[in-house]
């Protein structure tokens, strides 16, 4: 299949100069990634690389395959072809230094766990499967409640918490994992304008500590706060500095309702007529 | 010759003697060994039921039970009589067919999941019977006893084979605990960190199957569901933590197991749903009593926050009344008296006649209906109330621009919030007037900030 060299992203050359600058391998190196869902492609050939400490915000339409380009990243899709590597390396090898903050809808919030208990989970991967969390373990979530700030909640059911904690929550256990890079899912679906606010500061915050972010998001209104904007709508529309890529053009490529001659083919090709 | 007295003495004799044995009958090598299997059963459908219910899998449970017809039948037509431990690996392999075949119907299909547990129970529940209806002639399978249960069906093969059962389960869980925790929790996040979520789903669904087919003598299959759901329900209504849940769960289990086995011994009743109702009550008493949520808890704090409320606004309004009456002419109609306080604060005057009555007012309130009056800690009480109603009128309209009627209803809601004044106090940068012009009293402790003002102005 080589709808690579057709439906390559427009990467702005700035963006390769800084993956050179850095002098590194990038922090995530995607190539030809295809993913289909019950037999429909929803992401297709999406090659791209994100240098280490980039905040990305991933933008596009509902459906568009931003979860999924997410979820295969992380190995919990199956894509059809291409290759995910994290630092050079396979996922697999890779997992603790990838952290996965789903939305807050995507959980029980009656589950009976305190802060500080679900905190600690990030340190989960680490125990293996017959391990017991040790005094180090608890010193990490320690650390993380401190950075988001929610050291006086440790021992509140989760259930009391408003959508900002919750995500601050999350985040904790992200920074807990002590993880590289982050995959923030929609943070912030269901928060107020204020929240919001204060979870982009923490984000930007953790960003300028050299960390990887990978933020999928539907408020167009903050793109200006990302440093690399990627556009999506079944594949990589765009991707690079928000000031190259968030033009006409792109916007209605990704947001248009035309479908491109590729959508048509396969359409066609189901027997959709 | 016995004599009609002597007659009567030794029938009185004997009915005592059959009442006896009657009684010390359940404490009977066999009670106990069924008792003792019912509350292993117990044990471990609460400790497996917590992520039956924390995973949503409910109807999942009552499949499984359902659908190990067929297993334990196939066993029985191999095997050709009931031999424990092959009934229990035709059990088991029926359980994880059923869980694979769930996962597989609503993956490929457009079957959500309940529609999915749905099909797949029903037909291997068909299945079975039908091979029921096929066994070879010789060997008989007591499909009432699969259904409703029968306790006294229970045997020391039984006994053994859950007390070899119950423990493993625990066992499993304690080691397990974190993985369970988090793959149940949030699976998505547990499988990104390699955490086995799929193995960890297919060991539960096999535990469970165990589980339900070793307790299915005590219940049956239609209500063994309840032994898992019913006590873990109970204990999610009390708990904070997974580990008490567990616990809890367990010990539910346990006591509804004993408790029924025992009342229906004494009442003669059937013992499944004996326990099953014993289970039942107590997730109704833990639904009323829960502390975080508990619908008693909820109505005493309802209760008690308006009393609160109510108690400061007599207060309030005996201050009020009264400091108006030492600037206005002391006419009698116009000071604090129970019919003043009743209209300022539109309570009843024996509700307030009651309320002053009570510890928390005694020590702050005096006097008589002509004529109420606040002691000095009561005085300082009322003080605060006022200053808290002003600042918070005065945040209302500075901060959040509401109109000056909304801000003084929303301030005298917000006034029972007093032990925030300072804090509204210290954002507004001290204010000396409220929006009306009048001035906010400051109590001794709040006076702080205001003498350093001019240090700070220099």
């Amino acid at each position: 299949m080589n709808t690579a060299t057709t439906e390559s992203p427009q990467t702005t050359p700035s963006h390769t100069a800084s993956t050179d600058a850095a002098n590194q391998t990038p922090a995530i190196r995607v190539r030809n990634l295809m993913v289909s869902y019950q037999g429909r492609p929803v992401l297709r050939s999406a090659s791209f690389d994100v240098p280490r400490g980039t905040l990305v915000g991933i933008v596009g339409p509902n459906g568009a395959g931003k979860s999924t380009l997410l979820k295969a990243m992380l190995g919990l899709a199956r894509p059809d072809s291409g290759t995910v590597e994290f630092f050079g390396q396979p996922f697999s090898s890779q997992r603790q230094r990838v952290a996965y903050v789903p939305q807050t809808g995507a959980v029980d919030w009656d589950f009976p766990v305190t802060v500080g208990d679900a905190v600690l989970m990030g340190r989960y991967g680490r125990l293996g499967l017959f391990g017991r969390p040790g005094a180090k373990d608890r010193a990490a979530a320690e650390e993380a409640m401190e950075t988001v700030g929610m050291t006086a909640y440790r021992d509140r059911h989760i259930r009391r918490l408003s959508g900002g904690q919750q995500q601050r929550v999350f985040l904790a256990r992200a920074l807990c994992q002590q993880a590289d890079v982050l995959f923030l899912d929609e943070p912030f679906a269901g928060v107020d304008a204020a929240t919001e606010r204060a979870i982009f500061d923490l984000i930007t915050k953790l960003s300028r500590s050299g960390r990887t972010l990978l933020l999928v998001n539907h408020d167009l209104s903050v793109l200006d706060r990302f440093d690399t904007v990627m556009l999506i709508n079944g594949r990589l529309v765009a991707m690079g500095p928000t000031r190259d890529v968030v033009t006409e053009q792109n916007m209605r490529l990704t947001y248009g309702g035309k479908l491109s001659l590729i959508d048509r083919a396969e359409a066609a090709l189901r027997g959709e007529r | 010759m016995i004599s009609p007295l002597a007659h009567n003495l030794t029938l009185t004799q004997a009915m005592i003697e059959l009442n006896w044995d009657q009684w010390i009958e359940p404490f009977t090598h066999r009670w106990w060994q069924e008792t003792t299997c019912c509350v292993l059963v117990g044990v471990a459908c609460g400790v497996l039921g917590v992520f039956v219910v924390l995973r949503r899998m409910a109807l999942i449970g009552d499949a499984l039970s359902h659908s190990v017809l067929p297993g334990v039948v196939i066993a029985l037509m191999i095997t050709g009589k009931t031999n424990v431990s092959s009934l229990l690996l035709g059990a088991l392999i029926a359980g994880v067919v059923t869980a694979v075949l769930i996962s597989l119907v609503s993956r490929f299909s457009r079957t959500k999941e309940d529609s999915a547990v749905g099909i797949v129970f029903t037909a291997l529940f068909s299945l079975g019977i039908i091979l029921i209806s096929a066994l070879p002639q010789g060997v008989h399978f007591d499909l009432k006893c699969f259904l409703f249960g029968d306790p006294l069906a229970v045997g020391p093969d039984d006994l053994k084979m859950m007390a070899v059962i119950a423990p493993l389960v625990v066992l499993i869980v304690v080691l397990l605990y974190h993985p369970l925790k988090i793959a149940s929790f949030d699976p998505v996040m547990a499988m990104a960190m390699g955490v086995p979520v799929v193995a960890l789903h297919y060991l539960l669904m096999g535990m469970l199957s165990a589980t339900v087919v070793a307790g299915l003598k005590t219940t049956g299959v239609v209500l063994v569901v309840a032994m898992v759901i019913t006590p873990a329900s109970a204990a999610y209504q009390l708990s904070n933590r997974l580990s008490t849940m567990l616990a809890l769960s367990a010990l539910f289990g346990a006591l509804s197991a004993a408790i029924g086995m025992s009342i229906a011994f004494v009442t003669n009743s059937p013992t499944g749903p004996a326990m099953v109702i014993v289970a039942t009550l107590i997730f109704a008493l833990a639904m009323a009593l829960s502390p975080s949520h508990g619908l008693l808890f909820e109505f005493i704090q309802r209760r008690h926050g308006r009393r609160h409320i109510q108690e400061e606004d007599i207060l309030k309004a005996v201050y009020k009344l009264d400091t108006k009456e030492h600037v206005a002419s002391p006419q009698a109609d116009t000071g604090a008296t129970l019919a003043n306080v009743s209209k300022e604060t539109t309570l009843s005057p024996g509700r307030i006649l009651r309320l002053i009555e009570l510890p928390s007012l005694r020590s702050l309130v005096t006097g008589n209906v002509n004529r109420l009056l606040l002691t000095e800690s009561g005085k300082t009480r009322a003080e605060e109330l006022v200053r808290a109603h002003r600042l918070w009128e005065t945040y209302l309209s500075r901060e959040v621009k509401a109109s000056d009627s909304d801000v003084h209803t929303e301030a005298d809601r917000l006034e029972h919030a007093h032990e925030l004044a300072d804090e509204v106090d210290a954002e507004l940068g001290h204010p000396q007037r409220d929006p009306h012009g009048v001035a906010i009293p400051r109590p001794a402790h709040a006076a702080a900030p205001q003498q350093q003002q001019p240090h700070s102005t220099k």
